[in-house]
């Protein structure tokens, strides 16, 4: 239990921590083709956080467990590609 | 040689049906953030644009208050799951206390946005000014009704831990109005870089 509860601690400060690194790209203006790709990585690795540790699905069948992180996948992936692909790849 | 097996629980916490609720759901934001971006390329410069008049701070501030409600949520899921016969008193008044500490936040994201809300219909700005402020609104406007509703259900639940409803045998409730409280989270985690930071 002691370690579990760790845990939580550790999830809430590397969420927020994310969090201002997404503030700051904002803000400072930072946000570049480059930087996107690493800001979407990161709200990835958030969702994912959140999925585990807050749902609590990382103690559950991984069935469970995969079609919330399956859903976050598609739509981080599907994001990136709107940003990246070509517009010509589209039309 | 010693291998560690984890047992998996069979189920996820909370009623099934919840579950049912929250796959729609994350589905239904997730054509709408497909949508979103793929309209996005078609009008990158009046996405860009419009994407001025949001507020990151009151976006970021936003971010911040979900995370850490999802944060109380959890610890009260803890008090009662770990509870036995002899602490339900204990168990359901720590859950309240923290349960408390989440609905403050929800009512905090809730007049932050409504505040944020009021700036832009102020500027006049409506479903059919851009395709920017249409998936804007929808997408904002439909997170803000989840975060109204979420925090009448943990109100709710907190209501029945000040009455010590919530026993060894008996806290699926709480762990299901629990889960929905964290789908709101995760929908926002994506909803904030796409809508107030990517450009």
């Amino acid at each position: 239990m002691p370690n579990r509860k760790r845990t939580l601690e550790y999830v809430w400060i590397i969420l927020v921590i994310l969090t201002i690194f997404a503030y700051l790209l904002g803000y400072l203006k930072l946000i570049g083709t480059s930087l996107v790709g690493v800001l979407l990585l990161s709200t990835f690795i958030k969702g994912q956080l959140v999925i585990d540790h807050f749902m609590g699905l990382k103690t559950v069948k991984l069935k469970y467990r995969l079609i919330p992180t399956v859903w976050l996948g598609i739509v981080i992936s599907l994001i990136a590609a709107a940003y990246y692909l070509p517009v010509a790849a589209v039309h | 040689m010693s291998k560690s097996v984890t047992l998996k629980e069979k189920y996820p916490p909370g009623d099934f049906a919840i579950w049912i609720i929250i796959y729609v759901e994350l589905v239904t934001f997730g054509l709408l953030f497909a949508g979103y971006a793929f309209s996005r390329r078609s009008h990158i410069e009046m996405f860009n644009d419009s994407q001025l008049l949001l507020n990151q701070t009151s976006g970021f501030i936003n971010t911040l208050i979900l995370i850490t409600s999802s944060y109380f949520v959890v610890k009260a899921v803890q008090s009662v799951t770990g509870m036995r016969q002899e602490s339900i008193k204990e168990s359901n008044l720590r859950a309240s206390k923290w349960l408390l500490y989440a609905i403050m936040c929800g009512i905090a994201f809730l007049v932050i946005k409504f505040l944020e809300f009021y700036h832009i219909f102020g500027e006049g700005i409506t479903l059919s000014t851009n395709k920017f402020f249409m998936f804007y609104l929808l997408l904002t406007v439909f997170h803000f009704m989840h975060v109204l509703l979420g925090s009448v259900i943990l109100f709710n639940i907190y209501k029945k831990t000040r009455t010590e409803g919530y026993t060894p045998d008996d806290h699926r409730g709480f762990e299901t109005g629990a889960s929905y409280w964290h789908m709101v989270d995760l929908l926002w985690i994506v909803l904030f870089p796409l809508v107030y930071i990517i450009r």
